[in-house]
């Protein structure tokens, strides 16, 4: 037990004091810091700075719509300052061609994001036109669009004889659905939260096992090839090499989703804080995903076995070959197994219900990464989770077992590559050598 | 203390092609060091691999410091130096060699003082330099060698194993070593080490076991190894080099069995019967200037290729061992 302790140690302690593990950790904060932080703070800065203070509205309608429409396009109606809004030019319908002409300079100097032109066929048919710099941006003219929608709708209410406050009143208000997940057990929960967040899940599954499960497969070859395997082994069986190994690397992974898990609840939770000190305010929560905690449970139990199953065939590659180029040549299969896992995840995702994601969280090799998703996209009955559990539990114990006898004999194994009869021999050797 | 430090009993190892050791049977008192010889490919590393329990023997028992060596327990107390010799390139030395040490059961405060000291004496740490803070990758090779050297030795083994432990060594460090292994004779630890090369084995060791061919040619200590062998050996040294004339006399297989030529000086061994006497005249009468001529005992060198003749190794033994 002692020895198995120092090896792990080694592992975990090696791995985390080295540079890269302190960058990738980092990159999971940052990460979540921009996903959740940037976009809101881009599109606030956006709608302030250039759609609306340097858009000029030239309104030949004689009837005030353009005051109407550059009141609308302000952020904050009646609450936006006065340079928020932008500037109204009332010309007459002949001086129309003139007035556009003069502006088109201004933009061409880019003084000017873009001219909007409101006349008698706004009132009646409700077109308009506009030119601008910023014309191809779908998001920015359905802007205008709906500001002359609201403005023409605003004029159409008070000539009803409907108060200008109770018109306003009326025509902010807002429509949000917010779509609830139901559950077997009746739970409610975002749908689409639910379905990133399988995604998310799965993606950090398959990545973290690529990654971590390459890094076993480097460790052991660094041993083996640096021939530090023979001293170690005159100490510890190779058995406990392998697994403190697995175990010390698994752990670095852990601790790295740990800071991962810790900032993206972080920022999740103090997300409004963040934006109100950027000058942020009112802007919409992020729906939260509903998990449970036994899923959660079984969130983990997927990573780990799925974890020490791929592990153990990446250090048994390790301990077959001699050297960097035969490593990836020879990785090759089992990294097949892991991308054929991830191809398929896009169809399961829109499909949870579908055979293909039914049976390819039965598969071993593919539930640790599928069977996740799954189940936070889609209910998936606890018997059905359960088996799965056992068949990765079955596979990883097989895999483990053949990686130990590989492991055993391939580490002292110098300067060629093990051939398939080898392995085979290797397989069925009674003796523990 | 027992009095046996290793006793290995019938033992074999066969591997799907070849038969790596047979039969294997010999016992190195405690204290002692002991020589494993024999040519590349005779079996000695898959000896010292079963010895370490890293490999496990097709038949036979092999017991270490009085215990069966599958018991954990024992192998703390060994210290082994492979033929095949690396560290971890990227860890801080200090690093390794408490990690080393930490297999062995030496705990952190314990390893530290024991790495200082190893440090210090084999000038690895100065007022000026500490390579115990560098990595691995930052130490030449000849500063790499002794890095292992003390983590084979950092938990005062009771038997040391070394196989081929000159081998790529620089004078150096092989002295180092020399002097090392005398020190731990001196405190009483036993030290087993494999080589080919008989001059450092006939210098150091105080009993051997030549093997060939994956079975025991003979063994016992050095002297009685000599003994045995036998004084049909004689010492020859000329003034100037050797004329035709008589070198026709040694080449003749009536007096000379086996010459070992070293140019001026030559190692004679002559055939059963033959009597030495005859050889110094029949020199004389070539017109040799004789500056030696001295019967001596056989060196472990002519034993060996006595014993086990010029390659001693079978087709498909080549590799480890």
């Amino acid at each position: 037990m002692g020895k198995l302790w120092t090896v792990i140690r080694r592992e975990y302690v090696e791995r985390v004091r080295s540079k890269w593990f302190v960058i990738v950790t980092l990159f999971g904060p940052l990460f979540f810091g921009t996903v959740m932080v940037l976009p809101g703070y881009l599109s606030v800065r956006a709608m302030r700075e250039a759609r609306v203070a340097n858009i000029r509205i030239i309104d030949a309608t004689g009837a005030g719509l353009g005051a109407r429409v550059a009141w609308r396009l302000a952020p904050t109606p009646l609450q936006g300052d006065a340079q928020a809004v932008a500037e109204v030019d009332t010309v007459a319908p002949d001086d129309v061609a003139a007035a556009e002409a003069a502006l088109l300079g201004q933009i061409q100097q880019r003084t000017l994001v873009g001219v909007l032109t409101v006349d008698a066929t706004t009132l009646q048919a409700g077109t308009a036109r506009y030119m601008g710099r910023n014309a191809g941006s779908v998001g920015e003219v359905q802007a205008i669009e709906s500001a002359i929608k609201q403005a023409l709708i605003g004029s159409g209410m008070e000539a009803a004889g409907i108060a200008t406050a109770q018109a306003d009143a009326l025509l902010r208000l807002r429509v949000r659905v917010s779509a609830e997940r139901v559950t077997d057990e009746g739970k409610g929960g975002s749908g689409l939260a639910n379905t990133i967040f399988g995604f998310g899940v799965a993606f950090l599954l398959y990545f973290s096992i690529v990654f971590y499960g390459q890094a076993i497969l480097r460790g052991v070859l660094e041993e083996k090839t640096t021939r530090v395997a023979e001293v170690i082994v005159a100490s510890v069986k190779p058995d406990v090499l392998l697994a403190g190994k697995v175990i010390g690397v698994g752990s670095v992974g852990l601790t790295q989703q740990l800071v991962w898990l810790a900032s993206g609840v972080g920022f999740y939770t103090q997300r409004g804080r963040i934006l109100d000190l950027l000058g942020m305010e009112g802007m919409p929560p992020l729906p939260m995903p509903s998990i449970e905690a036994p899923v959660l449970v079984a969130l983990v139990l997927f990573f780990l076995l799925g974890y020490t199953l791929y592990a153990s065939l990446f250090a048994a590659v390790g301990a077959m070959v001699g050297s960097q180029e035969e490593a990836q040549q020879a990785a090759q299969p089992v990294i097949m197994l892991l991308v054929f896992s991830i191809i398929f995840a896009q169809p399961v995702l829109t499909n949870p219900t579908s055979r293909l994601a039914e049976v390819m969280s039965w598969i071993p090799f593919s539930a640790p990464i599928i069977m996740p998703m799954r189940m936070t996209a889609t209910p998936v009955s606890w018997t059905e989770i359960f088996l799965s559990l056992v068949g990765v539990a079955l596979a990883s114990a097989a895999c483990v077992w053949l990686a130990a006898r590989i492991y055993r004999v391939g580490l002292l194994m110098y300067g060629k590559r093990m051939s398939f009869a080898t392995i085979m021999e290797i397989i069925r050797l009674r003796r523990s050598d | 203390m027992t009095e046996t430090a290793l006793e290995i009993r019938g033992v074999a190892k066969r591997y799907a092609a070849h038969v790596a050791v047979r039969d294997l049977s010999l016992t190195v008192p405690a204290g002692a060091v002991y020589g494993l010889l024999g040519p590349n490919g005779a079996g000695k590393t898959t000896t010292i691999r079963m010895i370490l329990n890293i490999i496990a023997p097709d038949e036979g028992t092999i017991r270490v410091l009085g215990r069966p060596n599958t018991e954990t327990v024992v192998l703390d107390r060994l210290g082994y130096l492979p033929e095949e010799r690396g560290l971890y390139k990227t860890m801080v030395v200090r690093d390794v060699l408490r990690f080393l040490g930490a297999l062995k059961g030496v705990g952190t405060r314990e390893a530290d003082r024991r790495i200082d000291e190893w440090l210090d004496r084999l000038s690895l740490r100065s007022d000026a330099k500490d390579w115990g803070k560098a990595k691995v990758e930052e130490l030449s090779r000849g500063m790499q060698q002794k890095v292992q050297f003390i983590g084979t030795l950092l938990h005062d083994p009771e038997l040391v194993i070394l196989d081929e432990p000159f081998s790529g060594l620089d004078p150096i460090n092989a002295q180092a070593l020399k002097d090392t292994v005398v020190d731990l004779k001196r405190r009483g630890r036993t030290v087993i080490f494999s080589t080919h090369l008989m001059d450092n084995a006939e210098r150091l060791c105080d009993a051997v076991c030549i093997i060939a061919r994956g079975e025991k040619v003979l063994d016992g200590t050095v002297a009685g190894v000599k003994a045995a062998a036998g004084d049909r050996t004689v010492a020859l040294a000329l003034e100037g080099s050797a004329d035709p004339a008589v070198m026709a006399v040694l080449q003749d297989p009536a007096l000379v069995a086996r010459l070992d030529d070293r140019s001026r000086s030559f190692e004679v061994t002559m055939p059963e019967g033959a009597d030495p006497q005859v050889l110094l005249t029949r020199l004389i009468g070539a017109g040799a200037r004789i500056q030696r001529f001295e019967r001596v005992q056989p060196s472990l060198h002519q034993i060996f290729l006595d014993r086990v003749g010029a390659t001693g190794v079978e087709p498909g033994m080549s590799g480890h061992g």
